[in-house]
């Protein structure tokens, strides 16, 4: 494999979805050259990164609310005025 | 999961009490199944319309729309996927095509809203020097958002939400190699980004510019 083809299976190879085959042609590319195999780390870092950092918020209160009585047959008139389209 | 499929018509009951048993079966596997990614959905709300009023209204139109067609989901596939592609195009149709000013986003709402927060997660275990560790939640965010859209949209749905890349080509109606492609360059954009920041406060990066 050329560092080509290992970069276009880059991110593939971070995120699990590459195939048994690939993956290894992949990973013995990475044994030869440091240059895929620094970037392959840095990937999944950065992949990392995201995961850890960017903060998941609670929905506010009221939106819970509402969208539980979206399922509450009673309300179907407050979902025929809200519907704009 | 085997759930039969609805047999009958039940848009239109003739007595607002009579709420049929197909329609509370329906409300029941809509809960289960859909409202349970309420916090997701709301969260890329927030993070493609910048605007905490906005999301809250898009995922509003998101449910209601997503419970009038519940129907035709699909049993079996990827609710949440499901649900967020409706809730992509809501905001194509309507956010984008209503808004005259383009890009009006609330940043000061924004940033005091991330202000509240900030600082929760720093003293995690890690003591280490690594300076991705030294990045906060506000410059990891600030990095992603100054990726032009469709990387930014691409990182987000693979690594905060872990869609597969099959549900991600579907969303953004792109073939998977387009995903892998954009996910790579995105990325690595990321990456320079994030060094920025890191060598800002005074971290080696191990990259000199
Ligand atoms: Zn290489």
């Amino acid at each position: 494999m050329n560092c080509k083809t290992a970069r276009v299976l880059m991110s593939a190879a971070v995120d699990g979805e590459i195939s048994f085959k690939e993956e290894k042609g992949f990973l013995s590319h990475l044994l030869e050259c440091k240059e895929c195999c620094d970037e392959f780390d840095d990937a999944k870092k950065t992949k990392m990164i995201i995961k850890e950092r960017i903060i998941q918020f609670k929905a506010p209160q009221t939106l819970i609310d509402s969208i539980m009585q979206l399922t509450d047959f009673n309300t179907r008139e407050t979902e025929e005025t809200l519907l704009y389209e | 999961m085997d759930k039969p499929a609805p047999t009958h018509q039940t848009k239109t009951p003739t007595k607002p009490e009579a709420l049929s048993r197909e329609e509370r079966k329906k409300q029941l596997e809509f809960q289960k199944e859909a409202v349970v990614h309420l916090h997701s959905l709301y969260n890329y709300a927030l993070h493609i319309t910048m605007n905490p009023d906005d999301a809250e209204d898009l995922v509003q139109e998101t449910y209601l729309k997503a419970y009038r067609f519940f129907n035709s989901f699909e049993r079996g596939t990827n609710c949440k996927a499901w649900l967020f592609k409706i809730l992509k195009n809501n905001y194509i149709n309507r956010f984008r095509k209503n808004s005259k000013e383009p890009g009006k986003v609330d940043y000061d709402l924004i940033k005091d809203f991330y202000h509240s927060i900030k600082d929760t997660r720093r003293d995690s275990s890690e003591a280490d020097t690594d300076y991705f560790h030294s990045l906060l939640h506000e410059e990891v965010y600030q990095a992603l958002h100054s990726l032009p859209e469709e990387f930014r949209e691409v990182i987000q749905l693979c690594d905060i939400e872990g869609f597969t890349y099959e549900e991600i080509a579907n969303m953004v109606d792109s073939p998977i190699g387009t995903v892998r492609s954009r996910l790579y360059r995105g990325r690595k954009l990321l990456r320079v980004q994030l060094e920025e920041y890191a060598r800002k406060y005074g971290f080696n990066t191990g990259k000199d510019q």
